[in-house]
């Protein structure tokens, strides 16, 4: 079984970010047959506004895990929209060209509808990225000023039907943000987050298929074992689960 | 071979979630290598008494050995001695469970002090709940929340004597409580975080340590490989995995 998890944090609260602590990840990975992960940094270590340095400095220990680990780890970005196009931009670009990142991720800075994400879906169209957007169902968090329900990313999708975009959390999401993320094919929702609630990833396959579904951990916030194992318990068929354990990842990050 | 503190049976009303039989029940749990359970029902849970959902239970599970009925009281009703006692006489049990979140009542109730004096007379474990899902994403309209850790530290404090079983409660919160209370022991269904037992076994000894799948509400496959690929000794993993619920439960 070979699987990309497209959702970790292998740096969470300033744990994890030694050489010793990294080939303990990647050790602990490869015994669950996680072949690559997708390190999203320690998004909310300096809380949900970090500043550009903040952002830097995040993303420079997703670098350094990529540098001891270069065909583990795929790194993504981590951004904070509300610090203006100037700043996306230039983050974004160092951390293209300098770090090979391959994608952008959105934590709780802001609404997945705020004009400040234009600038940051304009930078994804120039470098080729994807963006993975947190997304919670706000039907019970009321947090919605700047954190994102699944109705705002499917917004954020379709309004740039040429940007890929991950709706990550799909028990957070919930059965109103699996019908939320139909119909947009450019929208993927990710697995991580949360219990293993029963019978959700079912429902989600049945409303849109296992094409766009990608396997998350949220590690280390989750054990890997009960990812793992949420996706082998759904009833799917072993196409659907190499799709959603590693097939749709590999296409999505040109694997 | 696995025993399960903690699944159901039963209709939820929030999730289009499969509704099993009883030995469809046993049949899904064997397949994740789980040959008994401890079972309640989880009409038990809404309706305006439990007794109903526990005669449910009762005759759903008859013939089935492999599942073990633990019943709900609402001790913060006017005939749960009689509830109690009748429960006692249909079958045999071993454990009673309280679920005082959804019933309407706290920790702090002035009846649960003859309560567990009587479920203690009985020989009969008490399983208190202190939540079923994750508040989140619960029914929009259902504004019930877990109970608060500190109630249950209040609650062990006051039954120092009596050991309970805690279902329900976050990985945190059973280190928080494991650090002032030994009398109760927890089980897993709601404890997660990477290398979720190594670290909870730090906190807490394994003899005090339960597999519970929360099932049907949770997976139960994701739930078992929580304990089966945990790579702690096999006695640590035989002690959550069985043999303290044989144990506690005088199975």
């Amino acid at each position: 079984m070979r699987i990309i998890d497209a959702h970790t944090h292998p740096v969470f609260m300033h744990d994890g970010a030694t050489p010793a602590a990294a080939r303990r990840l990647v050790a602990h990975g490869r015994a669950h047959g996680i072949v690559k992960m997708v390190a999203l940094g320690d998004v909310l270590v300096h809380g949900r506004l970090p500043s550009a340095a903040q952002c830097r400095r995040i993303n420079d220990e997703t670098a350094q895990l990529k540098r001891w680990h270069p065909d583990y780890f795929i790194g993504f970005c981590c951004l904070n929209p509300t610090l203006g196009a100037r700043a996306v931009e230039r983050e974004v670009e160092r951390c293209v060209t300098q770090h090979g990142f391959r994608g952008i991720k959105l934590e709780i800075s802001n609404n997945a509808r705020d004009a400040c994400m234009g600038a940051v879906m304009a930078a994804a169209r120039r470098w080729n990225l994807i963006v993975l957007q947190h997304t919670w169902s706000q039907t019970n968090i009321h947090q919605r000023r700047f954190h994102s329900d699944p109705a705002d990313t499917a917004w954020l999708a379709r309004r740039h039907p040429d940007v890929s975009v991950i709706m990550a959390h799909l028990t957070g999401c919930g059965y109103r943000g699996v019908l939320e993320a139909k119909g947009l094919p450019n929208l993927f929702v990710d697995t991580s987050g949360a219990f293993p609630e029963a019978e959700i990833l079912d429902f989600a396959v049945q409303e849109f298929g296992a094409e766009r579904i990608l396997y998350g951990s949220d590690l280390p916030i989750r054990e890997t074992s009960v990812t793992v194992g949420r996706v082998l318990g759904a009833r799917l068929t072993a196409q659907q689960r190499r799709l959603i354990l590693h097939g749709n990842a590999a296409k999505l990050f040109r694997l | 071979m696995f025993i399960d503190a903690n699944a159901a049976l039963g209709p939820w009303p929030f999730a289009p979630l499969t509704e099993r039989t009883a030995p469809q029940l046993v049949a899904h749990l064997k397949t994740h290598g789980v040959n008994r359970a401890l079972v309640s029902h989880l009409g038990a849970v809404f309706l305006p008494e439990p007794m109903p959902a526990n005669r449910a239970l009762f005759a759903a599970i008859r013939r089935t050995p492999a599942l073990l009925p633990v019943p709900v009281i609402n001790p913060a009703l006017a005939t749960w001695r009689e509830h109690l006692s009748t429960c006692c006489a249909a079958a045999p049990i071993r454990a009673v469970k309280i679920i005082p979140a959804y019933h309407n009542y706290s920790l702090r109730h002035p009846a649960l002090t003859p309560f567990v004096a009587a479920v203690n007379a009985a020989g009969l474990r008490l399983i208190v709940t202190t939540r079923l899902e994750d508040e989140r994403h619960r029914y929009h309209a259902l504004g019930i929340k877990g109970i608060p850790i500190a109630q249950v530290a209040a609650f062990l404090a006051r039954f120092p004597a009596t050991h309970f079983v805690c279902s329900g409660l976050y990985k945190p919160e059973i280190e928080t409580l494991a650090a002032t209370h030994q009398n109760f022991s927890a089980d897993i269904a709601f404890a997660e975080w990477l290398n979720t037992l190594a670290l909870l076994t730090q906190k807490i000894p394994a003899r005090r340590l339960l597999l519970g799948t929360n099932s049907p509400l949770f997976d139960t496959h994701a739930q078992v490989d929580k304990l089966r690929l945990c790579r702690l000794p096999a006695k640590t993993l035989a002690l959550i995995g069985s043999a303290n619920a044989t144990r506690l439960f005088g199975l």
